[in-house]
């Protein structure tokens, strides 16, 4: 029992907070839990990936045409795809400050960045469901084919994890108010941290995949 | 002391997974053959998790 406590203690008393490969050695349990988790995410991810690739070269047209309309699909970065993009990477910041006020023991302004990191994963969120009605009401649904199924399973799967963020965010912000963290015990921070700001690379690189990429013709 | 010894360093062993599917996709469409696109994408991003992976394992690691 001792040897386990002071196992889930050691990285506390880094003062880089879990990251401490700068002291002497040794990574925080909460920490390395999360870069693992992290690692296996980045292989699921890769796996959704490989597969929308995949289906997209053997496509003579892409995006398809829309069966209704007989137009193709099209996706639209305005109104409300492009802002929710600029604010998804705003709130990567904010949680990084975040880290770093609770670094420096500022739980002021910890609890300020963290809580504007929260509130804008929920906006993100809500955009999201907007913009999923919408699609739909234009006859984009999961069923439409291999783009609407690769396109909402995408997304899908990133929103289901945005939404786990935004409970990780939601549980550090409780914990923040209540004065749990400080600037030598704050490991839960810096592993939710982590997980955010994968969550917004992986919103990145959706993005551009979905919304930047050009589209194919079956001439090429 | 080990050549890896700073994690920083476990960027390069993830580089060595994204260069070796860079030269696979590269080689597919040089001799034009049909490219493995989900093959690709696996290795590359295998480069990411493995950098992750080597991350752990080097921070981890005491320095003695």
């Amino acid at each position: 029992m001792t040897t386990d406590s002071h196992a889930l203690t050691t990285s506390e008393h880094s003062p880089v907070g879990g990251l401490s490969h700068d002291t002497g050695g040794g990574i925080s349990n909460v920490v390395l839990g999360m870069l693992l988790f992290l690692t296996s995410e980045v292989m699921f991810f890769a796996g959704l990936f490989a597969a929308y690739f995949s289906v997209r070269a053997r496509a003579p047209l892409w995006p398809p045409l829309n069966p209704e309309t007989q137009e193709a699909f099209h996706l639209a970065i305005l109104p409300l795809v492009g802002p929710a993009t600029v604010m998804l990477i705003l709130s990567s910041f904010t949680c990084q400050f975040a880290v770093w006020a609770i670094r420096r023991g500022d739980r002021v302004a910890f609890v300020r960045n963290i809580g504007v990191t929260f509130v804008i994963g929920i906006i993100f969120l809500v955009m999201q469901a907007i913009d999923y009605a919408q699609l739909g009401s234009e006859g984009l649904t999961l069923a439409s084919g291999t783009f609407g199924t690769t396109y909402f399973t995408l997304t899908g799967f990133h929103g289901a994890h945005v939404f786990g963020g935004v409970v990780m965010l939601g549980v550090v912000l409780y914990r923040g108010m209540a004065g749990q963290f400080s600037a030598r015990h704050h490991d839960a921070v810096e592993a939710t941290s982590l997980y955010w700001h994968f969550v917004d690379v992986v919103w990145i690189l959706l993005f551009s995949l979905l919304y930047l990429l050009p589209g194919k013709t079956p001439q090429g | 002391m080990h050549p890896l010894r700073h994690p920083r360093n476990a960027i390069f062993v993830g580089l060595a997974f994204t260069i070796i599917g860079v030269i696979y996709f590269g080689v597919q469409s040089i001799v034009g053959w049909e490219v493995d696109y989900a093959g690709t994408t696996l290795l590359v991003l295998l480069g990411v998790a493995v950098a992750i992976m080597s991350y752990v394992l080097i921070a981890g690691s005491p320095n003695d």
